[in-house]
């Protein structure tokens, strides 16, 4: 036994790995500057040494992954450009022409001129400043030819009504354009299709971020700077609570209605549940949420019969049972919506698998000895026609965990689903791959205890036998 | 082959006479929510097809000036790009022109003509419109938005979300299936020449393909790029085990290994089925900084086709066993072409029960994901962005049930024509 189940444990390390690797490329996908600094048109950048603090707290300076598999005209060092926009339109300039080095002197010309303004004497230029050094921030951003150009142009008219501000800037302005054009006239394009394979070792972003998450450590949220852990701990208490409770009722109608049908297998009570059945399972469990929600919690209708939003608010001191009744009071169209899909699924399941134990020789047997219609039903026929349902617990508690995302936000209910969403709309990406993460280990080890389940009821699964 | 097969079932139900397609439709006939299922479905597929015609705020014809025009037809030319319209048109609502004669489709609406007379208005409410024929039957949401031409969109978007995402799943769903059911663990021999020169092939494709397009995919036209990248890849994978195929015959390591594919294609259908679906749904379309409907449809597709795959491997596994299969391979034809022709042929009959509540989950999927307003562009009108407005106006009830009907039916249809067909096609 134990030696199925640690085979088993050890089956599921390689799928976790890979769905690390999946939400964390995801994550790096993501739109918006962590750092929380300048892009687009965003004329305020925050100082150099904040936006650096930010990125290293974040871990953000380090290489992404153990290594990089790219084009030779990509140095190994891009990584070290800890301004996101700036590294991208820089690895989008090599992008187009290849040609690093001529790249790295063009940056190195703006951050000059950039420094040469800000060291200007106060008196000089105010005007001219004002609009020229915007725009070098911005051109840190660009890499396309006629927006950059556009800039200078701008630059220049600029520098032509501030002839003080020009004769000191001057040269250094020229020096950066002339490095521009050296990029366009000296490509060297053919290092991107010559491949180029650059080892990091341990000390990078994915090495981190996983080994935070075996710790329990989920990174930091970018709105917050809150812990995502905390905040996710506190939404999967809810989460659990309300799904634990969907799953039990489900559970607790469906088996007595699928044995009771499977018996009167083609009588009236059967056909009606079927139909009936397949229709619950279609039904989309939101569209339901929201038609409760309309008729049942408003005036509206005349059947104001249950609060609309959120798990109800215990007030100080309230006793154990009125927690209890606000709570179960808030719970009933929330887990009624959840609950009667798989309601729905495991009836038919438990149904299909009755029908099928019934018509084994030994349930004849067992009739043919004499015994009661109730003992051969559910002495000997239950048992075995549980199997198949208790291994449905592996696919029903991961179906009913997405579902509760619609449910929750409907609800209004502070579980995992609402937080991702609302992390979602307001680009908290942490959140939401910590949450992807936590889902799919979560849904691993519902595979692996079904599993296991499964070989403690039948010998057969855990020797190994087919 | 399938003429022996359906001898074979045929005895059984006293049909001599009738090929398997045709005992399969006889079959599906019996089961009457299924075949009324199946018609509905064709009405839905035509007001999908032909919505614009029913319900649209242009006439189908009218005469303005003494000139007559076709608004409707001349939509369709200008939305293909062969036409253009003419200024008034351009300036003037449809309502503000003088019409000589006119004829309006069944719904003189369409889904995101604003009535701001009437916003808000129930079915059964007055209504302040000129005549019957302006009525709003199943009333406006807040902005004065037909219904009933908003579930006419609805239909379209939905029906169109279940075959992109149904055909991209089928596609990977059914070579990935084949190859796992067909070769199993142990049918698969390679050679290490050609481990090796695929080992070479794939890095180097993945970075011709993709890697050193980087600029091109990220600036260009994505869809058009991914596809162009997915050619390179292609022609690079098949150049290499070309080489292999002729270096196979000169050089002597013929010792090879057998490849477990079903191993690793299961193992990879188990990861896919460990995330759950509709978190990885949200947080892949959230990413994408132009939101478009299609970017849903086809990731709907990429996530779903596991299932598929697994019904495929479960009917190759047991037709790779037939004798039929068993005598081509006997007569010497290559792996490829049994698979093609002889093998997949007689999976792809029941491939389409897959397909059936595929599609009923794609529309759920997507319903969802409009529902919450993830990845999809403001002003797209689906039945699920109706339904999400009817979380904002509890008095609208109308707004709460239609879209959701619409919903359920569409999934119930397709459901039941899945169920009718594993009927159809029970083996047992």
């Amino acid at each position: 036994m134990l030696r199925y189940i640690l085979k088993r444990i050890l089956l599921f390390i390689p799928t976790l790995i890979v769905i690390s690797f999946l939400a964390f490329g995801l994550s790096k996908c993501t739109p918006g500057d962590p750092g929380g600094g300048y892009g687009g048109d965003d004329e305020l950048k925050i100082s150099e040494r904040d936006y650096r603090q930010a990125i290293e707290r974040l871990g953000l300076d380090k290489p992404v992954f153990y290594f990089d598999f790219t084009a030779k005209a990509y140095p190994d060092t891009l990584y070290r450009i800890i301004y996101k926009y700036k590294r991208e339109a820089a690895g989008k300039l090599i992008g187009q022409y290849g040609n690093w080095p001529q790249i790295e002197a063009y940056y190195h010309g703006i951050e000059a001129l950039q420094k040469q303004f800000v060291n200007l004497p106060d008196t000089v230029g105010k005007k001219a400043r004002a609009k020229v050094l915007p725009e070098l921030n911005l051109l840190e951003t660009d890499f396309k030819d006629p927006s950059i150009l556009n800039r200078f142009r701008r630059i220049e008219n600029a520098l032509a009504a501030d002839s003080t501000t020009t004769d000191q800037i001057q040269d250094g302005y020229l020096t950066l354009r002339s490095s521009y054009e050296t990029i366009k006239t000296a490509p060297t394009r053919r290092k991107l299709y010559v491949p180029a394979f650059y080892w990091y070792g341990l000390d990078n972003q994915y090495h981190h971020w996983a080994s935070d998450f075996l710790k329990g450590d989920f990174g930091e949220s970018y709105l917050t700077g809150q812990p995502v852990a905390d905040k996710i701990w506190s939404a999967l208490k809810w989460t659990l609570l309300i799904n634990g409770v969907a799953i039990l009722v489900a559970y607790l109608f469906s088996i007595p209605i699928g044995v009771y049908a499977a018996r009167r297998q083609g009588k009236p009570f059967d056909r009606i549940t079927s139909v009936i059945l397949f229709m619950l399972h279609s039904l989309p469990s939101f569209w339901v949420a929201t038609l409760l929600i309309v008729f049942f919690t408003t005036p509206e209708y005349g059947m104001d019969w249950f609060p609309t939003f959120g798990l109800g608010d215990i007030p100080d001191g309230a006793s154990f049972w009125d927690v209890i009744r606000i709570r179960a009071w808030h719970m009933v169209l929330p887990v009624f919506a959840l609950s009667y899909g798989s309601l729905a699924f495991i009836s038919r399941q438990m149904r299909g698998s009755m029908v099928d134990v019934l018509r084994q020789d030994y349930i004849r047997t067992a009739k043919a000895k004499g015994l009661k219609e109730k003992t051969v039903v559910w002495r000997h026929g239950f048992r075995n026609a549980l199997f198949p349902i208790i291994t449905m617990f592996a696919s029903v508690l991961p179906a009913s965990i997405a579902g509760s995302v619609v449910i929750e936000v409907i609800f209004n209910i502070h579980g995992m689903g609402k937080v991702v969403v609302d992390s979602i709309f307001r680009d908290d990406w942490p959140v939401v791959y910590a949450v992807l993460m936590l889902a799919s280990v979560l849904t691993v080890i519902g595979i692996l205890l079904a599993d296991i389940l499964y070989a403690v009821i039948d010998p057969r699964v855990r020797l190994g036998k087919k | 082959m399938s003429q022996e097969k359906a001898e074979n079932s045929g005895k059984k139900n006293n049909a001599v006479g009738l090929n398997y397609r045709q005992l399969v439709r006889r079959q599906f006939g019996k089961n009457r929510m299924a075949v009324w299922s199946l018609r509905f479905l064709w009405v839905l597929i035509f007001v999908a097809v032909f919505g614009s015609f029913l319900v649209n705020e242009r006439p189908l014809y009218c005469k303005i000036d003494g000139e007559t025009y076709f608004p409707v037809f001349k939509q369709i030319a200008v939305d293909l790009g062969l036409d253009k319209w003419e200024s008034k048109f351009v300036t003037n609502d449809w309502d503000d022109h003088e019409y000589e004669s006119v004829v309006r489709p069944l719904v003189p609406y369409s889904y995101n003509t604003q009535d701001l007379k009437n916003s808000f208005v129930g079915p059964f409410d007055e209504q302040r419109v000129e005549s019957l024929r302006w009525r709003h039957w199943l009333g406006t949401d807040n902005l004065g938005r037909d219904v009933v031409a908003g579930l006419v969109h609805g239909t379209r978007i939905a029906l169109l979300t279940g075959i992109i995402a149904m055909s991209i799943a089928s596609l990977i769903g059914i070579f990935f299936g084949a190859v796992a059911g067909y070769f199993g663990d142990d049918k698969l021999k390679v050679s290490w020449l050609r481990i090796l020169l695929n080992v070479v092939g794939l890095v180097l494709a993945i970075f011709y393909g993709f890697l050193s397009r980087g600029y091109a995919i990220s600036e260009g036209k994505l869809g058009w790029e991914l596809i162009k990248g997915v050619f390179i890849f292609s022609a690079i994978m098949w150049v290499f085990n070309f080489v292999a195929k002729l270096l196979e015959r000169f050089v002597s390591i013929k010792k090879g290994i057998r490849f477990p594919a079903d191993l690793l294609i299961m193992r990879l259908i188990e990861i896919m089925n460990s995330i759950p679906a509709l978190l990885l749904l949200l947080s892949v379309v959230a990413l994408f900084q132009k939101p478009s409907i299609f970017n849903v449809m086809v990731i709907i597709g990429l996530i779903g086709w596991t299932g598929i795959a697994r019904f495929v491997r479960a009917e190759l596994m047991r037709i790779r066993n037939l004798e039929y299969i068993q005598a081509t391979r006997a007569l010497g034809f290559k792996e490829k072409y049994i698979i093609l022709r002889h093998a997949l042929p007689n999976a792809l009959g029941p491939v389409l029960i897959s397909v059936a509540f595929g599609i009923a989950n794609a529309v759920l999927i997507e319903a969802f994901l409009s529902f919450l307003g993830i990845g999809l562009p403001a002003d797209m009108v689906t039945w699920g962005t109706m339904l999400n407005e009817a979380r904002n106006a509890f008095d609208a009830w109308w707004i709460a049930l239609f879209p959701g009907l619409a919903i359920f039916v569409t999934v119930t249809l397709f459901n039941l024509i899945g169920e009718g067909l594993t009927d159809a096609m029970d083996t047992r």
